[in-house]
């Protein structure tokens, strides 16, 4: 062996060892409670599909033309491509007092969809036909027409108001007794969970948002609130305490039955299931300041199921809320005596502080790429690929509790 | 601290919470408190000396008119994350409820609520349990 390949040798074994050596200390910070070195969500190399946007005729042509692209370009999904540009797809269509007719169809001309949308305005049925491409290509849906809500005591009391992925269209939705707070929308944002104080106690209601109607969930004594939709839309997570021990309860919404899935000495709260709706990860305090844990949900009755802490390194954490694909938990966590969101991998990785200063209640956004937050009573968007952030809601009383559409 | 509380090997027994019917709640009138509020540390919902001696206080008081109903309810700081300020406010209201049945108070007569940070009860700490006499 001569010294160049020696040197080389000892090159590779040191980058090697130091390599080796960074994720041991990694796994032993997490072991010891201090949290990982923070690392960026990375997503895989990607091309982004190339789409042109065709003719619209009609009236209104033009003007969805124009709109069609500054929804398309905001979305960050595409390349907007120009007339002699080579293209993977195509949106056409027509329009015609503010209705929209659109079809998509890709490079080779095969038409993936044709669809009409006759909502009031041309604003609602571009957003609507921006997220049918977004989902028909990406397979993942758009945000043009999801919906956030929060509680805001802009009224004087806590009321739940709702509002589009920009931070427009605010509406109030509860006008409660005493006030209503810890909303969730359901996965198709056509009903929103959440705990009235209407009664004087706290008890959990639904609300549909499209044809008006309240029942209640729950009337049972002691407290209910935290409640949390499945992926499927078909049972609900919540925390209650009539049984005189606050415990993680998941009811089913067909047959108004509830089945109690955690086993808390403690004091559960926050809900959230993984998009597979065979686990949720809540926050328990036993003492010593809340952790994160996560239990499975028995599939069949009488099936039994495994509780166990996932580990943070981090002492004080709450909120947790699965990403829509599963892979990261954000969660609000205290660092340096200040509100912090951040989000670890799941099951395993280092934690990612996101936003210190005050900010709690992560929620992801349907796509994955978003998180919103608020900070000092601001509702906030934060872009997981840029990093970059802007306050969607701002002035609007003290906000607090956002979630946004799973 | 409730026996439950501090060994979790422990046989304990927890009373599920009776029919809520009839009960009123502070947010609807005012209500007269049977002692004066509990006060806990910021993130604690053990019960210390004080509180033993202030529920020795309504046990002894309360127990010997067997119609007497309670409304243990919790309250939490205004900075905690909400949903954990109504568990922990829950789990203090709990508690407290735990203590008064094992002082031999009818577990029937008394409701708990966790108001989180919700709203606020009158007086100079938000960390506390109030218990509200109903009748």
């Amino acid at each position: 062996m001569n010294a160049r390949t020696f040197l080389l040798l000892l090159t590779l074994a040191v980058c090697d060892g130091t390599r080796v050596e960074a994720g041991v200390l990694d796994t032993l910070r997490g072991w010891m409670g201090l949290g990982g070195k923070e690392e960026s969500i990375q997503e895989p190399e990607k091309v982004m599909p190339r789409i042109r946007i065709g003719s619209f005729s009609g009236g209104t042509g033009a003007s969805a033309q124009k709109a069609l692209r500054k929804e398309l370009l905001e979305s960050r999904e595409f390349f907007v491509a120009g007339a002699d540009e080579k293209i993977d797809f195509t949106v056409e269509g027509s329009s015609i007092g503010g209705r929209v007719t659109g079809k998509l169809r890709d490079a080779k001309g095969k038409e993936l969809f044709q669809r009409s949308y006759a909502a009031p305005g041309l604003d609602e049925n571009l957003k609507a036909l921006t997220d049918d491409v977004i989902y028909t290509i990406t397979g993942r849906p758009g945000l043009a027409t999801s919906r956030i809500v929060f509680v805001s005591d802009r009224s004087g009391k806590r009321q739940i108001y709702i509002c589009d992925s920009d931070g427009g269209e605010v509406h109030q939705v509860t006008h409660d007794k005493f006030g209503a707070v810890a909303p969730s929308l359901s996965p198709d944002s056509s009903m929103i969970a959440f705990t009235s104080y209407r009664s004087g106690f706290p008890i959990i209601r639904l609300l549909d948002l499209n044809l008006g109607w309240e029942r209640g969930v729950t009337d049972t004594p002691g407290s209910s609130f935290g409640s949390a939709f499945s992926p499927d839309g078909t049972h609900l997570s919540a925390v209650m305490s009539f049984i005189g021990n606050p415990e993680i309860f998941v009811s089913d919404l067909n047959t108004n039955t509830a089945a109690c899935v955690s086993d808390s000495i403690g004091a559960p709260s926050g809900p959230s299931w993984h998009p597979d709706g065979r686990q949720i990860v809540f926050s328990n305090d036993e003492g010593d300041g809340p952790k994160l844990y996560i239990v499975e949900v028995p599939q069949k009755e009488g099936e039994s199921s495994r509780l166990f802490r996932w580990r943070t390194g981090y002492h004080f954490c709450t909120d947790p809320e699965w990403s829509p694909d599963g892979r990261y938990i954000a969660f609000t966590t205290r660092k340096n005596g200040e509100w912090t969101v951040a989000i670890k991998p799941y099951p395993n990785g280092s934690v990612r502080v996101l936003q210190a200063g005050g900010a709690q209640h992560p929620s992801w956004s349907p796509n994955g790429h978003f998180i919103t937050y608020v900070q000092h009573g601001e509702l906030f968007v934060h872009d997981l690929r840029s990093g970059n952030r802007r306050s969607i809601v701002r002035g609007y009383g003290q906000i607090t509790e956002p979630r946004w559409m799973r | 601290m409730p026996s439950f509380l501090k060994n979790p090997a422990d046989e304990a027994v927890v009373y599920a919470l009776g029919p809520r019917d009839g009960y009123t709640s502070p947010l609807s009138t005012n209500l007269k408190p049977a002692c004066p509020a509990l006060v806990f540390g910021e993130d604690d919902f053990r019960l210390t000396p004080a509180h033993e001696h202030a529920l020795n206080g309504v046990a002894q008081e309360v127990s010997p008119n067997k119609k007497t109903r309670l409304l243990i309810a919790g309250y939490a700081p205004p900075n905690l994350p909400q949903d954990h300020a109504r568990a922990l406010s829950d789990r203090r209201a709990l508690a407290v409820r735990q203590r008064l049945i094992e002082l031999g108070l009818e577990a029937a007569n008394m409701q708990t609520v966790g108001f989180g940070n919700d709203f606020s009860p009158t007086g100079p700490s938000s960390a506390v349990v109030v218990i509200y006499r109903q009748n």
